[in-house]
């Protein structure tokens, strides 16, 4: 008896094996199909507070497409990346996604996205109308292009108009500032003057003390992970230094001295009780903290313009990034963009919603809720007009763009594997845990991942 | 109808008869353990509340305060699909539309039917690892333990890829699957309860000449009332909050879930904070289900609690 | 049937004649299999389907590269010597396991206690309900809660630290602090569940033995440890064996509060084989990584069960 239980369990076993090993464990579910340029259509979108406005797209674009039905979805940013990638191995990803620069090189790798080329070629879109490089950026390293421009974003400053005055600070002052990795120049000085401990002694004046700090001068976001964007990518930017040296390289450069000196006078700032100490900043984000009065002045992106200044009781203000030791200042340009799955069944109704996506209309329709500066020039010039409308003044972010001083952040492969190690690795410096030269060695671990 | 063992369902009377000096002193002690113990638990409740009442725009200005921040109803309405996206922007939340009664509806189907039939089908399996004799028994169950070892993650995708070729995603029935027929962790727990059953009810039932199922179905499964229902309570709530897996399965709105339709309130930009208030009054409504239910059951457990004997 | 078993007849197991074993016994006699098919069915079709299939395809994963967008590739051993030379996974494993020990000491303490308190003090269903609550609550959710109330700047936590004068902590951004932590908040969250669990198994002892061994002198602490533990022995095995697997598994609050961090110290085992897996597309290292902390949980599993004699009941 024991022995027939046996051979029966094998007899189970053995075939179940087998499918397991047969069935190709790939199922991106064949390839899409052009479609009838008619029917339904999804598109997905992360950010909440974008949705009525691509609501208002997608109606205007119903309209003038009757056949064409699209289906707008949000997802957090959490479930976002998650939901798409069990979307394409299931065949259930949508149509058209906001897609990112740090995702779009594994997509397009592994043949997710349709090549943009020839819709672009056949219906002459016109990929100058975007701002300068933007359309770039989204061109594989096989030289294809995978998304249409969407939106751009700088980094800039808020700070709290009401601490700024107390303390003397003018705006003009703030328009003005200047940093280097030695002393830290009039930005380093603003700070201090920001700064308040719990006695009400300012960083600058005598008998500060940065153990009982009130109010920190300059706020944290944690420690930037490889990217940087709103936490150091102002600073290493107006250094003169570069994450990589080209789109699509193969070798980083947290090894050079100016991004080492950069980072070290960064951290000084936490040293001299300037800037909260890294474990404070796990928890309540940058808006909530300067929300709270915790935080006189933050870097920070574009994007959060609408949260920073609809806090209740705070007057924020903005403030361009400060100038470096290059001679000016400078900003990370990053930039969305829609792309279409390879696995669409629908490609050319797609393609419509994409075409109209990265059209003057819809951008205008965009530009006018002030969320976003649309990738088109003159749609980014209704989003700032829209904010000023609100009594906000976004010129700080959208000049970085005019003076010409923004630059790209890098687009290489391996993109999670790199930040799976700059993280901790940046983490351990800003913490206190590590010294600014263990940075070398993480270098050196991240271009080991291109070998 | 006589009883060979007395229940006690009034402890209180069970106790005094020790002596009375000592009694009181303990009671004391015991008494403001427990209250302190509920303290630890409901606060973080109130606290939920508090925030569900504020404003999320004041939020951050008023960390400390006792009392909302700002109070609003806004939350709520949020919540419940009242508000329109003006509002809900105006105080921090997004404007995404949350047909809260269909989810609410979905919840409750995919719950209830997880619960009968995970209870049901493991206190079978349960009964055969407990009560009867079999070769290979104690190696199966050994078997099936071991399911309980094996990391969630691990079977997820398997199953997301199985239920797709089933030709059930973005179903209810797609979510209920794996959760249909057992869990280990249900067979364990109540083997442990059947094994703890008195032997003697068994064997007269057996000596009269009942059956296996008769057994289980009239002796044992009433007999273990409590444990059976504080199982189903609990699977009860397992599918209530269950989360990602019918996140990854379901997520067109017909098959949505109340869990995966409160997403909307979390973050909705990288690094950006949640909706607090929104998530709060979220998480007061999707949890006020059970607590109704544990409300009305909760005194059939108590009640049930009896080892009389031979009915 | 009246008959009252003398006290001392109780204590020990029931003997059951002999000529029931000889007519359901285990060798000789009829055997259940049968009945035991019909039973085991149902819940052997789900356990066939969605347990025993996926883990064998997992495991299979295991000795591939595969990035779940593409195909999966054969590589063999290879993922299992890279993660013997991984740093970050033994970091995790470390991790993990101080998590559990904390967690579990603490939480398996605070049920038992709970559930005598319970069980002695107060029989009402609101007390039941109310440390019920916290396991009502969604995970995510209330390790977000958690994670507001213990901001190191905003939280209500420290702000209550400070106003009595003493310093506040960052809970999850002291690379000292964060697992001790996490640990307490899922405490918070299951004790009540834990306790609920002792509790029911605690009514299934019958009061008549405490109430002999009270007449027969003995105090509150001696009742407990000779009456109460021993016949509880199935249930907290159950749960003790349930709260480990389920403890080695921890992901959500981490997932939703530090991270991982600061650094990896808090970078739990679950949370790596989801950031392999999702977050860099190593899906076949992912899978080896589960069928590593599979094997641990087995181990440990039958070394508790087999210490402490889960199987027997001195009830029965």
């Amino acid at each position: 008896m024991k022995r027939k239980l046996g051979l029966l369990a094998l007899g189970l076993i053995v075939p179940l094996v087998m499918t397991a090993c047969g069935s190709s464990d790939d199922s991106s579910s064949g390839a899409g199909e052009a479609g009838s340029g008619t029917g339904a259509i999804t598109y997905w979108l992360w950010d909440s507070n974008q949705l009525p406005a691509y609501q208002k797209c997608a109606d205007a674009f119903q309209k003038a497409n009757p056949d064409v039905q699209v289906k707008i979805e949000q997802l957090g940013w959490n479930d976002y990346w998650t939901k798409l990638t069990t979307g394409f191995v299931s065949g259930t990803a949508p149509d058209v996604f906001t897609d990112h620069l740090q995702k779009y090189p594994e997509f397009a790798s592994q043949g997710l996205l349709v090549p943009l080329d020839d819709l672009i070629k056949q219906d002459n879109v016109d990929l100058t109308q975007y701002s300068k490089g933007l359309a770039d950026v989204w061109k594989g390293n096989d030289g294809k292009q995978y998304g249409l421009p969407k939106d751009f974003d700088t980094t800039g400053i808020f700070y709290n108009k009401d601490m700024a005055a107390a303390a003397g600070v003018t705006q003009e002052q703030l328009d003005t500032m200047k940093w280097n990795p030695t002393d830290g120049g009039t930005y380093e000085e603003t700070i201090a003057k920001l700064t308040v401990d719990n006695n009400g002694v300012r960083g600058d004046e005598p008998g500060f003390d940065k153990t009982n700090v009130k109010t920190y001068g300059l706020g944290l976001a944690g420690g930037g992970s490889g990217l940087g964007q709103t936490e150091y990518s102002m600073y290493t930017g107006s250094n003169g230094w570069t994450a990589t040296d080209e789109l699509w390289a193969t070798k980083y450069n947290y090894d050079d001295p100016k991004f080492q000196e950069t980072i070290a006078w960064w951290k000084s700032l936490i040293d001299k009780g300037y800037m909260p100490p890294l474990e404070k900043t796990v928890g309540a984000g940058t808006n909530q903290q300067f929300g709270a009065g915790n935080y006189a002045m933050v870097t920070e992106g574009s994007w959060n313009t609408g949260a920073f200044t609809s806090i209740n009781g705070i007057n924020t203000g903005i403030a361009p990034t400060p100038i470096g030791p290059v001679g000016h200042r400078a900003s990370m340009y990053n930039g969305l963009a829609d792309s279409i799955w390879s696995g669409s069944k629908n490609q050319a109704a797609a393609w419509k919603w994409v075409k109209y996506l990265g059209s003057a209309d819809c951008q205008n329709i965009v530009g006018e809720q002030a969320v976003v500066f649309p990738a088109i020039p003159a749609a980014t010039e209704k989003a700032v007009a829209a904010f000023q409308a609100k009594g906000i003044d976004v010129t700080p972010f959208t000049d970085q763009v005019k003076d010409g001083n923004t630059f790209l952040p890098p687009v290489t492969e391996k993109a999670a594997e790199v930040a799976a190690i700059m993280g901790p690795a940046m983490d351990g410096v800003m913490g206190g845990t590590a010294d600014v030269s263990s940075l070398t060695e993480a270098n050196t671990q991240v271009n080991a991942l291109f070998q | 109808m006589t009883q060979t063992i007395a229940p006690t369902t009034n402890p209180e009377i069970h106790d005094e008869g020790a002596p009375r000096r000592r009694f009181t002193m303990q009671r004391l002690l015991m008494l403001t353990i427990v209250v302190l113990v509920m303290f630890i638990t409901l606060f973080p409740f109130y606290w939920m509340l508090r925030t569900a009442l504020s404003n999320g725009k004041s939020l951050a200005a008023n960390p400390s305060s006792l009392l909302p921040a700002d109070f609003t109803w806004g939350a709520f309405k949020r919540v419940l699909g009242l508000s329109t996206v003006e509002q809900a922007q105006a105080e921090g939340g997004s404007g995404a539309n949350l047909n809260f009664w269909l989810y609410l509806r979905n919840s409750v189907i995919v719950s209830v039917v997880i619960t009968v039939g995970q209870v049901f089908f493991s206190a079978m399996a349960a009964y055969a690892f407990a009560r009867m004799r079999f070769p290979g028994r104690d190696f199966i169950f050994g078997l099936f333990l071991a399911a309980l070892m094996i990391p969630g993650i691990f079977t997820m995708m398997p199953n997301f890829l199985l239920i797709k070729d089933l030709g059930l995603l973005n179903t209810l029935p797609g979510i209920i699957l794996p959760f249909l027929f057992m869990t280990p962790f249900a067979i364990f727990f109540l083997r442990q309860f059947f094994l703890g059953i008195n032997r003697e009810i068994e064997e007269a039932a057996t000596l009269d000449g009942a059956g296996h199922f008769r057994i289980f179905w009239k002796v044992v499964l009433p007999m273990s009332s409590a444990p059976v229902f504080t199982l189903a309570i609990l699977t009860y709530i397992g599918a209530w909050n269950e989360y990602f897996w019918p996140l990854i399965v379901a997520s067109d709105e017909s098959a949505r879930v109340l869990t995966v339709a409160l997403g909307v309130f979390q973050s909705q930009t990288p690094q950006g904070a949640p909706d607090w208030p929104g998530l709060m009054a979220a998480t007061l409504v999707a949890a006020l289900p059970i607590m109704a239910l544990f409300a009305i059951f909760g005194k059939k457990i108590v009640n049930n609690i009896q080892f009389s004997g031979i009915k | 049937m009246t008959y009252t078993p003398p006290l001392s007849e109780e204590l020990e197991p029931v003997k059951t004649p002999q000529s029931f074993w000889k007519r359901h016994g285990p060798k000789g006699g009829t055997n259940d299999w049968k009945a035991a098919l019909v039973f085991l069915i149902p819940a052997g079709i789900g356990f066939a389907v969605f347990f025993v299939y996926p883990a064998i395809r997992g495991i299979y994963l295991s000795f591939t590269d595969y990035s779940l967008l593409g195909r999966a590739k054969w590589v063999g051993l290879n993922n299992y010597t890279k993660l013997f030379q991984d740093d970050i996974f033994w970091n995790s494993l470390k991790v993990t396991g101080y998590y559990v020990v904390i967690n579990i000491v603490v939480q398996t303490i605070v049920a038992l206690g709970l559930a005598l308190l319970m069980d002695r003090v107060t029989k009402s269903t609101f007390a039941k309900g109310v440390i019920l609550l916290p396991y009502l609550i969604a995970p995510v959710v209330c390790a977000l809660l958690w994670f507001w109330m213990l901001d190191s700047q905003l939280g209500i936590i420290n702000q209550f630290l400070e106003f009595i004068g003493l310093s506040s902590q960052s809970w999850f951004g002291n690379p000292n602090l964060v697992i001790p932590t996490i640990a307490m908040v899922n405490v918070w969250k299951y004790m009540g569940y834990t306790a609920l669990l002792i509790y029911a198994g605690l009514q299934t002892i019958p009061r008549s033995l405490y109430e002999a061994a009270s007449l027969d002198g003995a105090t509150g602490f001696a009742s407990f440890r000779r009456i109460t533990l021993p016949l509880l022995r199935p249930v907290l095995v159950l749960v003790l064996i349930t709260s480990m697997v389920g403890s080695f598994q921890v992901f959500d609050v981490v997932a939703v509060t530090s991270k991982g961090g600061p650094g990896n110290a808090s970078r739990v085992i679950q949370l790596y084989i989801y950031d392999q897996a999702f977050g860099q597309s190593h899906f076949g290292y992912a899978s080896a990584i589960s069928v590593i902390l599979f094997l641990i949980l087995i181990v440990i599993a039958v070394l508790q069960f087999r210490f402490l004699r889960g199987r027997e009941s001195d009830l029965a």
